[in-house]
C-alpha cells in the first residue's frame, strides 16, 4: 500500500482506536453498554438540535456532534457516572460546550447565553420539543415561562459550568478540534460521477446527516472520503440512478469491505432509533440525560432484571 | 459518445454494441500488455526482483513478481489479466494519514530549563523532555479571565499550528496542561534565534545571497499557509525563529486564523504597528492575505538595511512613514481608497505626475536601498504597493526573477553560525511594539496631520517633501 499522504490531513480525521472502541470511560463506571448508546445518541439529537434553534449552518453542528462523540471514547474519556470530579459532565452539559466550542472556531461564533438558552428550552420537560425529555411532545399552548427560561443567577451558574466543561473537552482531546466533513467531499463526487440529479444529491447528504446518530459511531471510526461513498452508493441506489460500470468507489480510495460496512451501517441506523423511540416510549419514561438520572435508570433495569 | 444522453444510460443497443466493442478493445489491449509485462519480467535476472523487495521494505513486496517466479510458464492470460487488475486496484487506493486523540499529558513530563522570551500572549521556555532528552519550546498560554471561555485566539493558535505542517513553520509538537485549569503549554521545536535579535546582534546586514534564502524560506511557509487558507496576521522579524543551520521558520500563530470565501468578519487589529499594512491603518473592515504580503515587504526591507523598515510611533506617524516611503496614494495607484473608513480625515497633497505606468505599483526611492538589484527593487516595491491588489501573492512573489538571479540563493548548509542567545541567557527583550490585544477597540483615527504640524503627528520628518496646510 501506497504510504499516507501527508497532504491529506485536512481531509481526514483522527479516528477512534480498538482499544477506544472497547472500553469507554463509562462502561469501566459500570453503565450498560445499551444505556450508554441510547444517552449517547439522544445526546447527538440534542446537539443537532441545539444547533438548529442557534441557526448554526450544518457543518458547525456536525463537527461539535464529531466532538461529543469523540469525547466520550476511551477510558480516558468523559463518564456518565462521576462523582468524584466537581463538575458532573452531564450529557448535556458536554453537548452545549461542544456547539458552543466548535461555533467559536467558525465563522459564526454564538454567545454563552444564546446556547444556555436554547438548551433551557430543549432539557425543559414541559417545553422541549425532543420526544426523549418531553414524551408529549411540544405543547401546543406554551407552558408558562419559568418551565424554560433560565434565572440570572441560572445564568451565572450554568455559565461557569459550560466554559469548564469546554476546557474538560479540549484537555481529554488534546485540543486537537480538527474534524473533516463528508459532504463537501461528496459533492465533489457526485460531479465527478456526472450526477445530475438533485434529489440523488439531497439523499446522499441526508444519509450523511442521519449517520451522524449511528450507534456504530461511523464518524469516528471511517475516513470522510468513505462516508460520502457510501452515502452515494445508498442514495445513486435509492433513487434508480445508474452510476459508471465497475468499482467506481476504488476511484475514492475507498474499497469494496469499507464500502458494505458502511453501508449496513448507515441503513441500520434508521431501525436503531424506531427501536430506541419503543424502548424509550411510554409515560414518564425519557433518557436519562444527568448523572443522577443515569444511576436510577442503572439502578431501575437491574431490579426488572432480579425481579424477572 | 452520444452527448444528448446521461452517461450512465446505456440501454440503446447502438451504444451498447459500441460499448462493448469498446470493452473487447480494451480486453485485448489489457492482455497484450500483461504479456509484454510478463515477457519483460522472465527476461530479467531474478536478482533485480530481490532488489525490489529489499528496497520496498518488508510492507509491500510485490506480488506479482514473487508469483510469477513460482509460477509455471503456461498460465493462463484471463488470469494474468485478473490478477494484474487486482494489483492495480490495491495499490491504488490512497491512504489517509491515521491520527488519533487522546488526553493531554502533564507539563511535569518536561523539565524547565530557562526562560526566553515574554511576549503579549505568552512566556516562552526552553525545556527538556524528560523522556527523551529532547530540547523543546514551552510556550504558556495566557488565558486571563477571558467571560467566553477558552480564548478563542489560543484555540486558532492551536488549530492552525496542527494543520500547518510545513518545513518553514514551527512544528507543534503537543499540548501538555499543568494542575490548574488555565494552564495549557505548546511544546514546540526548540530554535536557537530570532531573526529581529539576530539582525540586532549582527555588524553586517545578511549577504544578499543569504537574504534571498531566507526571504524563500519565509515566502514559502506563507504560501503554504495562505494555501491552506490561513492568515497569519502578525509576521514580523521576532516572529521569525531561525537555528543554525539556515533553517528560518514562522512561528506564534496567536493572530493566524482561517479565513474564506466569501470573507468573515475581521477585526483590524491585527499585525504590530511596525508591519501593518495601510489598508489596516485606514480601518478597512475587509482584508485579504495581502496584508501578510505586505508584512513580508517590512521583513524584507528590513533584512537588507537591518533595521525595521517603517518605525511609526502611532498609527498616524505609521501611516505617514509610509506614504513618505512609498508616495502619497492616488486615485490611479490605489482605486477606491477614498472610501476606507479612516481616509476621510486624510489631507493629502495633489497628486503630481502619475508616476505609475500601466498596473505596476510606483518604485520606491532607489536611494533607500542602494544595494538593491532591479529585480529587487521591482519585487519590493510590489509588495509594499499601498494598494492591496498590486501586491504579488506569496506564490507570484516565489516565482519573482530576483530570486533567479545572480547571486543566487546561498545553500542553507553554507550558512554562518551565530552564538545562541535563546540557548543559555535570557534574551533580549525587543523593542519591536507588540501586536495588538484582542477584544481592544479599533481607534478611530484622525489622519488630518499626516502631512501637516497637526498636533498628534510628527511633524519634524514624516511630511517631508509634500508639507500642505490643512484647511
Amino acid at each position: 500500500m501506497a504510504p499516507p499522504n501527508p497532504g491529506l490531513t485536512h481531509l481526514s480525521n483522527a479516528l477512534a482506536t480498538p482499544e477506544q472502541l472497547s472500553a469507554s470511560s463509562s462502561s469501566i463506571d459500570g453503565v450498560p453498554s445499551d444505556l450508554e448508546a441510547s444517552i449517547r445518541c439522544a445526546g447527538t439529537q440534542l446537539t443537532q438540535a441545539a444547533g438548529v434553534l442557534l441557526h448554526l449552518s450544518q457543518d458547525i453542528i456536525a463537527q461539535a456532534i464529531v466532538i461529543f462523540t469523540r469525547f466520550w471514547l476511551g477510558a480516558d474519556g468523559g463518564s456518565l457516572r462521576i462523582y468524584s470530579v466537581k463538575v458532573n459532565k452531564l450529557p448535556s452539559d458536554v453537548s452545549a460546550a461542544a456547539l458552543y466550542l466548535t461555533a467559536k472556531l467558525s465563522f459564526q461564533p454564538t454567545s454563552p447565553r444564546s446556547v444556555l438558552n436554547v438548551y433551557t428550552l430543549l432539557l425543559s420537560q414541559e417545553a422541549s420539543p425532543l420526544w426523549f425529555v418531553n414524551p408529549h411532545g411540544a405543547p401546543k399552548q406554551p407552558p408558562s415561562a419559568d418551565s424554560y427560561t433560565l434565572t440570572e443567577g441560572g445564568y451565572q451558574s450554568a455559565r461557569l459550568v459550560l466554559l469548564r466543561i469546554e476546557s474538560v473537552i479540549l484537555r481529554t482531546l488534546s485540543f486537537d478540534t480538527h474534524v473533516a466533513l463528508p459532504h463537501t467531499i461528496a459533492l465533489t463526487y457526485l460531479q465527478t460521477l456526472g450526477v445530475t440529479d438533485s434529489a440523488v444529491s439531497r439523499r446522499t447528504v441526508e444519509y450523511l446527516n442521519s449517520a451522524l446518530f449511528s450507534p456504530q459511531l461511523l464518524y469516528v471510526t471511517h475516513q470522510p472520503n468513505a462516508l460520502a461513498v457510501a452515502a452515494i452508493y445508498l442514495a445513486s441506489r435509492e433513487q434508480g440512478c445508474k452510476l459508471v460500470d465497475g468499482e467506481w468507489w476504488e476511484v475514492f480510495d475507498v474499497d469494496r469491505e469499507e464500502l458494505g460496512f458502511l453501508v449496513v451501517g448507515m441503513k441500520s441506523t434508521e431501525g436503531f432509533m424506531r427501536a430506541e423511540t419503543e424502548k424509550w416510549k411510554g409515560p414518564g419514561k425519557t433518557i436519562p440525560l444527568v448523572v443522577e438520572e443515569v444511576d436510577a435508570e442503572i439502578e431501575r433495569s437491574r431490579m426488572m432484571q432480579e425481579g424477572e | 459518445m452520444s452527448a444528448s444522453k446521461s452517461r450512465w444510460a446505456d440501454d440503446d443497443p447502438e451504444t451498447d454494441a459500441i460499448i462493448a466493442q469498446r470493452k473487447r478493445e480494451k480486453e485485448e489491449k489489457r492482455r497484450a500488455k500483461a504479456e509484454k509485462q510478463r515477457q519483460l519480467e522472465q527476461a530479467a535476472p531474478a536478482q533485480s526482483a530481490n532488489d525490489a523487495q529489499t528496497a520496498n521494505g518488508d510492507s509491500g513486496p510485490p506480488k506479482k513478481r514473487r508469483r510469477l517466479s513460482n509460477d509455471p510458464d503456461g498460465i493462463s492470460s484471463a488470469e494474468e489479466v485478473a490478477r494484474s487488475e487486482e494489483q492495480k486496484k490495491v495499490s491504488s487506493l490512497l491512504r489517509f494519514p491515521v491520527r488519533e486523540w487522546g488526553p493531554c499529558r502533564h507539563v511535569d513530563n518536561f523539565e524547565r530549563l530557562n526562560h526566553i522570551e515574554e511576549g503579549s500572549y505568552g512566556w516562552v521556555s526552553r525545556a527538556k523532555d524528560i523522556t527523551t532528552g529532547e530540547i523543546v519550546a514551552l510556550k504558556k498560554l495566557k488565558i486571563e479571565n477571558s467571560p467566553d471561555g477558552f480564548p478563542v485566539t489560543g484555540l486558532r493558535e492551536i488549530q492552525t499550528l496542527l494543520e500547518a505542517r510545513h518545513q518553514n513553520v514551527v512544528y507543534l509538537r503537543e499540548v501538555v496542561m499543568g494542575n490548574k485549569m488555565d494552564d495549557v503549554f505548546l511544546v514546540m521545536d526548540f530554535f536557537e534565534h530570532d531573526l529581529k535579535t539576530l539582525l540586532d546582534e549582527m555588524r553586517e546586514p545578511f549577504l544578499p545571497s543569504e537574504t534571498k534564502t531566507l526571504l524563500l524560506q519565509v515566502v514559502g511557509g506563507l504560501e503554504f499557509l495562505h494555501a491552506k487558507w490561513i492568515m497569519h496576521r502578525d509576521l514580523k522579524t521576532s516572529n521569525l525563529l531561525m537555528n543554525n543551520r539556515g533553517e528560518i521558520k514562522l512561528a506564534d500563530f496567536g493572530m493566524a486564523r482561517y479565513y474564506g470565501d466569501p470573507p468573515p468578519k475581521l477585526t483590524q487589529l491585527v499585525v504590530t504597528l511596525w508591519y501593518r499594512a495601510p489598508e489596516l491603518l485606514l480601518g478597512a473592515d475587509k482584508y485579504g492575505t495581502e496584508i501578510d504580503m505586505w508584512s513580508i515587504g517590512c521583513i524584507f526591507g528590513e533584512l537588507l538595511t537591518k533595521e525595521p523598515l517603517l518605525q511609526g510611533k502611532n498609527e498616524v506617524d505609521q501611516v505617514s512613514k509610509i506614504f513618505t516611503l512609498t508616495g502619497p496614494p492616488n486615485s490611479q495607484t490605489w482605486p477606491g481608497f477614498r472610501s476606507l473608513p479612516n481616509a476621510k480625515s486624510l489631507r493629502l497633497p495633489p497628486s503630481s505626475t502619475p508616476s505609475s505606468s500601466g498596473n505596476n505599483p510606483p518604485l520606491l526611492p532607489r536611494s533607500r536601498f542602494p544595494y538593491l538589484t532591479n529585480a529587487g527593487m521591482h519585487l519590493l516595491s510590489g509588495l509594499l504597493a499601498l494598494n492591496p491588489a498590486s501586491r504579488p501573492s506569496a506564490q507570484e512573489c516565489l516565482a519573482h526573477p530576483y530570486f533567479r538571479e545572480d547571486p543566487r540563493p546561498k545553500p542553507k548548509e553554507m550558512f554562518p553560525t551565530f552564538p545562541s542567545k535563546a540557548g543559555m541567557e535570557k534574551r533580549r527583550r525587543h523593542h519591536t511594539p507588540a501586536a495588538p490585544q484582542r477584544g481592544q477597540e479599533a481607534p478611530e483615527l484622525d489622519f488630518a496631520g499626516v502631512f501637516g504640524g497637526a498636533p498628534g503627528g510628527d511633524s519634524g520628518e514624516a511630511g517631508a517633501g509634500f508639507t500642505l496646510r490643512l484647511g
